[in-house]
């Protein structure tokens, strides 16, 4: 099953109608969390909000995960090691307020287990070789540890 | 261990709230823990505190005016040591009050801000005693500080 979140600020239907519609052509199953989108998925299942704990039981019986470009589906995709592909909100089609997911673009491509589409035929690409995507193969909490300490040290002293 | 610091931690829904839980996971042993995010679908954890707050952008000024009161509430309440936030508006809105209450304030930018800190960041970057982004290139050196990220 593939699982497609587009987050709660905004909606994305050039995303969910191009992840239906392949969906669709290749006979699999999707479940989208869709917020206010206006075009509602023919193929897909989906919910508009999804609550946490229903949230993470799609991600976690998902094999492969796909999410506009924001960092609470990549690290709760990665945490969990699935295989994301994230495609960036484009500010000029009003899918966003700036285009800070296309900055971010390049730097999440260069995680493991992310891959990233800066258009819906980038992304029907991937779709297409899936079996080749994996999920982060070991995620590395240095960087977090870090980061805990420095606070700890600095809230405590 | 004592828990001897307690903590107010604010954030957005979203990406925001994500990176906030996940620092706020490795702080809770020797910390309190205060949360308060804009999202009615959230439903906090046993022994959790996570307080409701209007959700406001940068874009909406005259939300923020609500969203400050309700944040005056809760620190008057709650007399947190540190206030804690990786953005946006809201977070913004909890430092400044901090500033204003005299209470100890750290700023995490978040890690979607790869090009430039965050415009709630810029607003505030002044204010926070602690102000950090989770991208070296991001930091001065001084005030500006990078000490790790949440991946």
């Amino acid at each position: 099953m593939i699982f497609v979140a587009v987050g709660t600020q905004f909606p994305f239907d050039r995303l969910i109608q191009c992840i239906d519609e392949w969906a669709a052509e290749n006979n699999m199953p999707v479940h989208a969390q869709i917020a206010s989108g206006k075009y509602t998925p023919q193929h897909a299942s989906y919910d508009r909000f999804m609550t946490t704990d229903d949230f993470n039981e799609k991600l976690t019986s998902a094999d492969l995960i796909i999410s506009h470009a924001g960092m609470g589906n990549i690290i709760t995709a990665l945490e969990n090691n699935k295989p994301i592909i994230v495609m960036n909100r484009q500010h000029q089609l009003g899918e966003h307020r700036n285009d800070h997911q296309a900055d971010g673009l390049e730097w999440m491509s260069k995680l493991s287990g992310v891959y990233t589409a800066s258009s819906t035929d980038e992304m029907c690409d991937l779709l297409n070789r899936k079996h080749e995507l994996h999920g982060s193969e070991h995620h590395d909490m240095a960087q977090r540890s870090r980061l805990i300490a420095f606070l700890d040290q600095a809230i405590n002293a | 261990m004592n828990k001897t610091k307690k903590i107010f931690a604010i954030s957005s829904p979203g990406g925001h709230w994500i990176q906030l839980t996940r620092i706020c996971n490795g702080l809770e042993g020797r910390n309190q823990i205060v949360y308060a995010m804009p999202d009615k679908l959230f439903k906090a954890k046993k022994d959790q505190t996570v307080y409701s707050v209007i959700d406001v952008s940068a874009d909406d000024k005259w939300k923020l005016i609500p969203c400050a009161l309700q944040i005056s509430y809760i620190l008057l309440k709650e007399r947190p040591d540190t206030i804690i936030s990786t953005g946006a508006a809201p977070g913004a809105v909890a430092i400044m009050l901090g500033k204003l209450f005299g209470i100890h304030t750290i700023w995490v930018d978040s890690i979607a801000n790869v090009q430039t800190i965050s415009r709630a960041g810029r607003m505030i970057q002044k204010r926070a005693d602690i102000f950090l982004t989770q991208w070296p290139h991001l930091s001065d050196g001084t005030k500006i500080q990078h000490q790790g990220s949440v991946l």
